[in-house]
């Protein structure tokens, strides 16, 4: 739990402070930026982007929330910004189904349900992704992943039932083998 | 679905957990000295209110809300005009896009205003920011604005896959503009994670120089 004197000490301009938060806190932005975006190096530029961005605006802080949910809303912003602004660039446009995920009716020579899975994952709506990738991979509660994408509860809560309906929903042929 | 099922997706949820996207360890120190090179020491950078109202392109809003109020009129006033006309008009903003489209010299004007009175809104809107605090033009302003970009967009087509671009990113950033405004909570620790993000996406989509390199400097930015 993070002593709101060292952030207070790295509002002040205290770069030692700062560091102080950069090792308590990074190891789990980092994580979460790699889940969501798959690169080591696209992660690496987020996360450094996200602290970058919270020394900027430590002076926002003012301990409303806890400081390591503050920095995580900043990092999720920052990487669903980053991934919005290469997917118009690709003009993605590709949903679920263009990926052929719904479509159903797998063959022997398809993919497993693993990879299935995984690309469903990817071709989530971000909305929906980011809950999953936080609650289900990652472990964090539904308050924290609320305060951080600025939600209610509830609504996490719902969007995390929807992604994995959505899911479900992808490998719908595969979960019925198992029935 | 089944419990069967159930355990099984659960299962499958299980091994995406170490399968999917497994994050390497930490490149602690080398982030650090990137990080540590891009921290500018406190209080530089930050501009307070007053110093971003003494800027120039503040000053140049003032100067600028004649002409852009004339090219909210023209966007807007086509779109009023061929609802109020006579005869058969189905569908309004396709018309009134239509129009503009037609004459090349009007939808330049419309949009070289347009996106001048939009960087001024968000110089204004990052200077405030920077300040910790929220323009109080800011609601009315970019719900306007975000009108005449929706109506710039159905006017230029397909004809210029740039602007279309920049229109579809300006689109974004006001829609989170107009959204912070309409968010009555009073919560201002919310409204200020929002601006944040907004200016973030401000930040990472280049919409400002992407908006000055569309718009002529100094006098004839006015059309004169």
């Amino acid at each position: 739990m993070t002593d709101f004197t060292t952030v207070k000490r790295a509002r002040d301009g205290d770069q030692e402070a700062f560091r102080a938060l950069y090792d308590e806190n990074v190891d789990r932005v980092f994580r979460l930026c790699f889940r969501m975006v798959g690169d080591e190096a696209q992660a690496r530029e987020y996360t450094q982007d996200a602290f970058v961005r919270v020394w900027e605006c430590l002076h926002q802080f003012r301990g409303d929330a806890a400081f390591s949910t503050w920095l995580h809303s900043i990092a999720v912003s920052v990487v669903l910004n980053g991934l919005r602004k290469s997917d118009r660039r690709r003009k993605r446009e590709r949903s679920l189904e263009d990926a052929g995920f719904l479509a159903g009716k797998p063959e022997r020579s398809e993919p497993g349900v693993a990879d299935r899975l995984k690309a469903a994952v990817d071709g989530l709506p971000e909305i929906y992704r980011t809950v999953f990738l936080m609650y289900d991979l990652e472990g964090y509660p539904h308050n924290v992943i609320a305060e951080t994408l600025g939600v209610a509860v509830g609504t996490s809560k719902a969007r995390l039932h929807r992604a994995r309906e959505l899911l479900r929903g992808a490998l719908g042929e595969e979960m019925r083998e198992y029935v | 679905m089944s419990e069967m099922n159930d355990d099984r997706f659960s299962e499958e949820l299980e091994g995406l957990r170490e399968g999917y996207n497994p994050p390497p360890d930490t490149p602690r120190d080398e982030m650090w000295s990137v990080i540590q090179a891009r921290l500018e020491p406190r209080g530089r950078g930050v501009i307070s209110l007053d110093e971003a109202r003494e800027t120039k392109n503040v000053r140049r809003y003032r100067a600028l809300r004649w002409a852009s109020a004339a090219a909210a009129v023209l966007v807007v006033g086509i779109g009023i005009g061929r609802l109020t006309a006579p005869g058969e008009v189905p569908a309004i903003a396709d018309n009134a896009s239509t129009t503009i489209a037609r004459n090349p010299n009007v939808f330049r004007a419309a949009t070289v205003d347009h996106l001048a009175q939009t960087e001024s809104l968000l110089t204004l809107v990052r200077a405030d920011a920077r300040a910790g605090r929220v323009p109080p033009s800011m609601a009315r302003w970019s719900r306007t604005l975000l009108t005449q970009t929706r109506l710039l967009m159905d006017a230029q087509g397909a004809d210029d896959p740039v602007l279309a671009e920049l229109l579809e990113d300006l689109e974004l950033v006001l829609v989170q503009l107009v959204g912070i405004a309409d968010d009555a909570s009073g919560d201002r620790e919310r409204v200020r994670s929002e601006m944040n993000l907004a200016l973030q996406g401000l930040e990472e989509s280049d919409v400002l120089p992407r908006i000055q390199a569309v718009v002529p400097a100094g006098p004839s930015r006015y059309g004169t």
